[in-house]
């Protein structure tokens, strides 16, 4: 049963485990708190806006019905985005719109003018190449680990690690702020 | 900025999207896609009740012809049983027998499953 309190003033938690009773309009709460998440991550690994909305739709969907799985350990949002991202993968490769494993051309971005004007994240990732979207993306953005990634993309570890590394590489390019950090070298590769 | 503090941004960065502004109408699609979903489960489950039903319903009735050679190749026992559902059986085709047909009599027993079928999904719904 819902309860007595309304929906919106209920943590995740509380809401996923009315959810996992079959209320509905406790999931349609986490839908509103989390599908700008959800969506926003989609775009970024470079879906259109319309199929970003579809395959979040689905993954709230596959959410629901995977609900009783979510303990609360993780956030519950980190848990959507990583089911949004994998169906996002599966759709990708069916597609097989763009080869991953091509090591993409240094596209000379002339990173003096952008650097300086401080640019969000999602105008920052249309600067990455797809490969490096995609595996920036689901290992930030979806919290998944470089050998998931591997696993999910069918790709060497290595491929994932290096695209990954180009990736950060142009985002603290372009993330950076107007004075400083610039000139600084990219380091490691996180999310190991 | 360091690594660590470039990947701890670019997390954040990550975990604080904008909000977009028809969320309302997304979070909406998707009720509306979980209410259709459940709809088309509860008819699924009250076709499956029917069938079940009709199954079992046509299982009793074919038994009869065990029942009758079972009363006739064992003793008093078994005749005392199945002389019982025997009965029970004339009873149905008496009902059979009726002036308006043993279909009408198949058509209502149908419906009482499908209303049952029908009661038990509701009944679950409510009970979650």
């Amino acid at each position: 049963m819902a309860g007595a309190r309304p929906p919106a003033s209920l943590h995740d938690v509380e809401l996923a485990a009315l959810a996992a009773v079959g209320d509905r309009p406790a999931f349609g709460e986490l839908v509103r708190r989390h599908g700008s998440a959800v969506r926003g991550l989609l775009r970024r690994m470079g879906a259109e806006a319309s199929i970003a909305d579809d395959i979040a739709q689905d993954a709230f969907l596959a959410a629901f019905e995977r609900i009783a799985e979510y303990r609360g350990e993780g956030a519950f949002s980190a848990w959507v985005r990583k089911i949004a991202a994998r169906l996002y993968v599966r759709r990708w490769k069916k597609e097989s719109r763009f080869d991953l494993e091509a090591e993409p051309a240094d596209e000379g971005h002339g990173g003096e003018s952008v650097v300086a004007s401080r640019i969000d994240l999602d105008e920052a990732m249309k600067a990455l190449s797809p490969a490096e979207r995609m595996c920036v993306s689901l290992c930030y953005g979806a919290g998944v680990s470089h050998v998931e990634a591997a696993d999910a993309l069918n790709l060497p570890l290595g491929t994932v690690k290096s695209h990954v590394k180009r990736g950060l590489d142009k985002l603290r390019l372009r993330l950076a702020p107007a004075t400083g950090a610039e000139g600084e070298p990219a380091g490691s590769v996180g999310h190991v | 900025m360091s690594d660590l503090d470039f990947e701890m941004k670019l997390d954040r960065l990550f975990n604080e999207p904008p909000a977009m502004p028809d969320s309302e109408a997304f979070a909406r699609l998707v009720e509306l896609r979980l209410d259709r979903g459940w709809s088309v489960r509860q008819v699924a489950l009250g076709a499956a009740g029917l069938v079940a039903g009709l199954v079992g319903v046509v299982q009793v009735l074919g038994s009869r012809l065990v029942l009758e050679t079972a009363a006739a190749a064992t003793g008093r026992q078994a005749e005392a049983l199945g002389g019982s559902l025997l009965s029970l059986l004339e009873v149905g085709e008496a009902a059979s027998a009726l002036p308006y047909g043993g279909q009408v009599i198949w058509m209502g027993a149908a419906l009482g499953v499908m209303a049952l079928a029908f009661a038990v999904t509701r009944a679950v719904e409510e009970l979650k």
